[in-house]
């Protein structure tokens, strides 16, 4: 089996009297793309913010490559190898795309190889993007999209050995999503990452994943292959029932 | 070092050793004008190096050149000058660094206020200290340096100061404090130690104004809390460089420049008239020039 590199045990995260993530189980070995869906406010970014570090749990255990990393600070998630996106894309808006790139290799990537040295230089991972030529320019003048794959590319720039993606294909069209997708599994069998993806669009992920995590009200409620998750009635109470007939029947 | 580094330091060594001549070539009235044109130089690029690159807009100005100042009033009768100005240095970048740990975390008008807060603090702390245990507030320094050596020790500090901010910019040191800057979270999300890095940066900072405000001591010849925490040094400081551009290397220079000029020679004649340039100024480039002065060079020499 291949090397477990992120478990999650238990984890949960109260706001006051808000519980955002209720004892959340996720494990996930090298190589493998899982898929995180669940409604609106179902604690998926919640979710995502503990497993990178951002917000430490009120309770559970977060252990990346082994090593129990609960309670630190995100940069040392990073210098363990997880790198993620945000919803909202946050690249440093003064410095060029190539910056953007090069930060995480100065630090997070700085003493860590990708798997294959496809990535090893921020021209590299930009043209794999299809950022090449746009690299001289302030991040903040590129258009939301290209700012969404560059968000991709700061994260491959740490020379992750998780990829946590949080809705990379909001506000994508049909065939943007479809490169996208493409993208992060050629992404993930060269360098040999594990990808863990959020997405509110169910269809989306779906079609891309080889495993899905289903949150709904914090909790996990279903986890397993996609098609098998997708009858599981108590994910098309939760969720597919909420969003409509129609997203289920074409899936 | 890249080619670019190499040639910034090399034109600020140049200027350095140009200077130097100055005690020998110009009257003592120009050469105080020079002296206090390097003072503003250091203190207006070493405030640039943290909060220019970081956004954290730090009024502790007059904190770090008062406490450098205070180890030379202290100091002075057992250490020779030339031991008193880096230790100076050395005591405010410690202080920094024990403050720093403590508030880093607050951002924004927060951060300001505390860091104002702590001039008057450590200012009040002396004149407390003095009065119980010296029963004195204040010092008659007996024996000042003579005024080439101070012109040369402040002329020294200053192009160590801009070599160090040159060098900082180009380095991982200053990608990490301007990602700090741009996006703190995102910046540690992708590795980077933000606390140790702040921490680092504002102690660093503080040196030179310690160091600074050692070596600038000996000019008042009584030392007393009320002139040397001045906090009107701190927002001179934090103007100047704003105006100039405080994330360009070569803005907050030439703004200390023109306006220790302009403050010096404008003082005497209109004392109000400075202030209400400076204030109007910086509204001016807040509305309609947030980066300063320096920004609108940017891709030439202000990125060295």
């Amino acid at each position: 089996m291949p090397e477990m590199l992120l478990r999650a045990r238990g984890v949960y995260v109260r706001f006051g009297g808000l519980v955002a993530v209720d004892r959340v189980d996720l494990e996930v070995r090298a190589g493998e793309l899982v898929g995180v869906i669940g409604p609106n406010g179902a604690g998926k970014t919640t979710f995502f913010h503990t497993l990178s570090g951002v917000l430490a749990p009120t309770a559970g255990q977060l252990i990346v490559g082994g090593e129990d990393l609960t309670g630190h600070a995100a940069h040392e998630f990073a210098n363990h190898g997880v790198a993620r996106t945000f919803q909202t894309p946050r690249v440093f808006r003064d410095m060029s795309a190539e910056d953007n790139v090069r930060f995480g290799l100065e630090f997070a990537g700085r003493r860590r190889k990708h798997a294959r040295d496809a990535f090893d230089n921020p021209a590299a991972i930009l043209d794999l993007l299809g950022l090449g030529d746009v690299a001289a320019i302030p991040a903040g003048g590129l258009t939301p999209a290209k700012q969404r794959l560059l968000e991709i590319g700061m994260a491959l720039g740490a020379r992750p050995r998780v990829l946590l993606l949080d809705e990379v294909a909001a506000g994508l069209t049909h065939a943007e999503v479809d490169a996208t997708a493409q993208l992060i599994r050629r992404v993930r069998d060269e360098a040999g990452l594990a990808v863990i993806w959020i997405e509110h669009a169910v269809r989306v992920l779906m079609n891309y994943v080889e495993r899905v995590a289903v949150l709904h009200q914090g909790a996990k409620i279903a986890d397993g292959d996609p098609r098998k998750v997708a009858r599981d009635p108590a994910v098309v109470e939760a969720y597919l029932g909420e969003e409509g007939g129609g997203e289920r029947k074409a899936a | 070092m890249t080619a670019n580094l190499r040639y910034t330091i090399t034109a600020v060594l140049a200027a350095g050793v140009a200077l130097a001549f100055m005690p020998w070539l110009l009257s003592d009235f120009l050469l105080s004008l020079a002296l206090s044109c390097l003072m503003y130089v250091a203190l207006a690029s070493s405030w640039s190096m943290f909060s220019g690159a970081t956004n954290y807009l730090s009024l502790a100005t007059s904190a770090f050149f008062g406490i450098g100042a205070y180890v030379t009033a202290w100091g002075l009768e057992t250490l020779p000058y030339a031991l008193a100005v880096p230790l100076g240095g050395v005591i405010a970048g410690a202080f920094a660094a024990l403050v720093g740990a403590a508030v880093l975390h607050l951002r924004g008008a927060y951060f300001a206020v505390l860091t104002f807060g702590l001039g008057e603090l450590v200012r009040h702390s002396i004149t407390y200290f003095e009065k119980t245990y010296a029963r004195t507030v204040g010092r008659v320094l007996s024996d000042p340096p003579e005024a080439v050596t101070v012109y040369l020790t402040v002329l020294l500090i200053t192009v160590a100061t801009v070599a160090t901010c040159a060098a900082v910019r180009a380095s991982r040191f200053g990608l990490a404090l301007a990602g700090v800057g741009a996006d703190e979270e995102r910046a540690q999300t992708l590795g980077v130690n933000t606390r140790r890095v702040k921490i680092a940066g504002f102690a660093l900072s503080a040196f030179f104004a310690g160091a600074l405000g050692a070596a600038m001591a000996v000019r008042w010849t009584y030392i007393e809390p009320m002139s040397v925490f001045n906090p009107f040094i701190g927002f001179q400081t934090v103007l100047i460089a704003m105006i100039g551009g405080a994330q360009t290397l070569l803005g907050p220079v030439v703004s200390a420049v023109v306006f220790s000029l302009f403050s010096e020679l404008l003082r005497l004649q209109f004392p109000y008239a400075y202030l209400m340039l400076l204030g109007l100024l910086l509204i001016v480039l807040v509305l309609y020039l947030p980066g300063g002065i320096g920004s609108l060079f940017r891709g030439r020499w202000a990125r060295a």
